[in-house]
């Protein structure tokens, strides 16, 4: 877990402490809440995963906070410009730790379609500005894919996957 | 409309209006001006009730030409007024005074091409940000001389005394994306807002200079990504005008069912992200369960959910098949059953009318001032629906119906959207009973398109109103320019306007009710 956790190096801490901080990330995998913040295209399929046919409170996760204080990790949906990277950084260190970030859509992986030569106004990738723990590409990716990115993000919380992985055929 | 010309020539000296060729150009009358008789001709087009579609900027590097579109709502005549200026030395008269439209375009011109307008009460940054060096829009490189730069970063809220600021948004549940609005606030009440926008600035018109006609064609789904049909149909029919491409009467057809499905779909998320806003959020969960019917339909032929890039030049990107055409009875049958569950839930609901009634009331003459399109037009009385008034894309074939408000207030342009929703039913259902067989493609599309030098204006109906898009030529495979005339920004334009004495809570009211996509009016 490193800076986030509470234990800080897990092999000369006791067994003890060990489980609780798995039964804490056990918690917090379950019931991460992101912050209400759309950006572009890729809000909007955040928003159809909330609703009834992806159905994000399936995993615990569709506690959408309008304040970043109250919020485990943001889904940055969308182009990053330059007049926003302030105000998504602001965001960013809003949020209590422990916190990630989904880099959800091409342009806030690398600026997608938005890069070309003279370009003056965008962030080519989010994590330029914030540590990013999961990438989901597309453009905008399907809320499966959304939904993909959120259990691998809970796999790196707790160390192991919920589901069983399906393999593609 | 002759007698219009002819009056302009005899009341302004020296005004020498050229018709032109409607089909082929989009606009009807082409007149040149001069900085001294500028404010004359704008004055007098005023007088006549028509309003300012659009003002726009293109550099010809030895010339800046200022392009003033005139309009009127029920009878389309559109004139084009140029102006051109020195690029060493641009100056030119603010028409903000007589238009208020104006007000924001020429602040956005002065941002991008460094045009300074006399006159302008406020020429701040709207779109961009201190960071940029250079105006972006100017083809040569043209660095923002410093004390241009002081005068665009002289807005600095929060530093006079006596008043109190709310910033609504960038991050905020109820601008439905990065839209900032500054509130000097008494009380509760609302003293002035100032929109700030550009938090999703993307660049598409210096994008569409750099690159080619086909290249630039998945930006406009981007553009406005929940009526990206609307926009893709804009384009492609500009584009076909400006090359003189035929388009088969199946393809035509075929549009029309998929951007009216589209239309559909955007009118419904409006209506769930707007009662979500005043506090009802079970309807949010409603309306997508519709979307995403339709969503499955057009991703059936078009091959993605959200940001479609369907249509192409000459006609589309694959034929319909039998499931799509099953699928949209489908659709079409069970949108009618829901209305009346919509009626049922929010239509009279008693907390919902008390929210929205007599807020945000426009009238008639503010809303040919500030230039505003679609159901917010519609709302205040005003009888205009591109699809009608001056159809395109086999609209003329189909019988178009649409609705008129009398009040302008939010609850009217509830209504009015929903009987949208009905009309685009009516208009899929004709479109499915009347279309015909054959080609889908126009034969010999060239690969490169190098279309001939001139300009051109292409006017549709996007759900939230009149989308233009201007595009100049210079028989390269690239455009010397691609203006966007956006419904959602001239619709925001009046939104100061509106709120001022309004109270906080009325003005989340009013801001969904204008249905506002963020990049579209940032571009």
């Amino acid at each position: 877990m490193g800076e986030r956790g509470f234990c800080l190096e897990k092999e000369i801490i006791p067994v003890k402490f060990a489980v609780v901080e798995k039964v804490l990330d056990l918690a917090r995998a379950n019931s991460l809440w992101p912050v209400t913040f759309g950006l572009a295209c890729c809000a909007i399929e955040m928003m159809a995963t909330s609703m009834s046919r992806f159905d994000i409170d399936r995993f615990g996760a569709g506690v959408f906070r309008a304040s970043p204080r109250q919020a485990d990790f943001m889904i940055v949906t969308g182009t990053v410009t330059k007049k926003m990277a302030p105000v998504l950084v602001t965001l960013y260190e809003q949020m209590p730790s422990p916190k990630w970030v989904i880099a959800m859509g091409n342009c806030a992986i690398s600026g997608g379609p938005f890069v070309f030569e003279g370009q003056y106004n965008i962030v080519e990738g989010v994590d330029l500005l914030v540590p990013v723990d999961v990438y989901v590409p597309g453009c905008p990716p399907r809320p499966e894919a959304l939904l993909e990115g959120l259990l691998k993000l809970e796999e790196k919380i707790t160390g192991s996957r919920r589901f069983p992985r399906v393999e593609s055929a | 409309m002759s007698h219009i010309t002819e009056e302009i020539k005899t009341s302004i000296q020296g005004v020498e209006p050229a018709e032109v060729s409607y089909p082929e150009k989009g606009y009807h009358y082409a007149l040149e001006a001069s900085l001294e008789n500028l404010p004359d001709i704008v004055r007098f087009f005023d007088k006549k009730c028509f309003y300012l579609e659009c003002l726009l900027c293109t550099d010809y590097t030895d010339t800046l030409e200022l392009v003033y579109l005139f309009n009127t709502h029920l009878a389309p005549c559109r004139f084009k007024v140029t102006l051109k200026i020195d690029p060493q030395r641009p100056i030119a008269p603010s028409m903000s005074a007589i238009f208020d439209s104006a007000y924001w375009y020429e602040r956005e011109i002065h941002e991008f091409y460094g045009v300074l307008f006399t006159g302008h009460p406020n020429m701040t940054y709207l779109f961009l940000h201190n960071d940029i060096h250079e105006y972006p829009l100017r083809k040569g490189k043209v660095p923002v001389p410093p004390e241009d730069k002081e005068r665009l970063d002289s807005f600095k809220p929060g530093e006079q005394e006596d008043s109190f600021f709310i910033n609504l948004g960038p991050q905020h549940p109820s601008t439905h994306g990065v839209l900032r609005v500054v509130l000097k606030m008494d009380g509760e009440y609302i003293e002035q807002a100032e929109p700030v926008l550009g938090y999703l600035h993307r660049m598409h018109e210096k994008m569409a200079e750099n690159r080619s006609y086909q290249q630039f064609l998945p930006n406009t789904g981007r553009m406005d990504y929940l009526g990206p049909m609307s926009f893709n149909l804009g384009y492609v029919l500009a584009v076909e005008r400006l090359c003189g491409i035929p388009v088969p009467e199946r393809a035509k057809f075929v549009r029309i069912i998929a951007t009216e499905l589209n239309r559909i779909c955007s009118h419904l998320l409006w209506l769930g992200a707007y009662l979500a806003d005043l506090g009802a959020l079970t309807p949010f969960l409603f309306v997508f369960d519709d979307r995403e019917k339709i969503q499955d339909v057009l991703e059936g032929i078009t091959g993605s959910r959200l940001t479609y890039c369907y249509f192409r030049f000459g006609g589309l990107y694959n034929d319909v098949d039998d499931p799509f055409i099953e699928g949209t009875k489908a659709v079409v049958k069970r949108m009618w059953s829901r209305f009346s569950l919509y009626e049922k839930l929010v239509t009279g609901n008693v907390i919902f009318i008390n929210r929205t009634k007599g807020i945000g009331t426009i009238t008639k003459e503010q809303a040919r001032k500030y230039g505003v399109a679609g159901p917010v037009l519609r709302s205040a009385g005003i009888a205009c629906d591109l699809r009608k008034v001056e159809p395109y894309s086999g609209y003329d074939e189909l019988e178009v119906s649409f609705p008129v408000g009398e009040h302008g207030d939010a609850l009217n342009t509830y209504k009015i959207r929903i009987a949208e929703m009905e009309n685009s039913l009516r208009i899929i259902e004709q479109a499915l009973a009347k279309l015909p067989g054959g080609p889908f493609m126009a034969e010999k599309v060239p690969k490169k398109l190098k279309p001939p030098r001139g300009d051109i204006y292409q006017v549709v109906e996007t759900p939230r109103g009149e989308l233009g898009i201007y595009i100049v030529s210079d028989e390269s495979d690239r455009p010397v320019r691609m203006k966007w005339r956006v419904p959602s920004f001239s619709n925001l334009m009046i939104f100061p306007e509106l709120t001022k004495g309004a109270l906080l809570a009325d003005a989340v009211a009013i801001l969904g009710s204008l249905d506002l996509v963020i990049p579209e009016i940032d571009r």
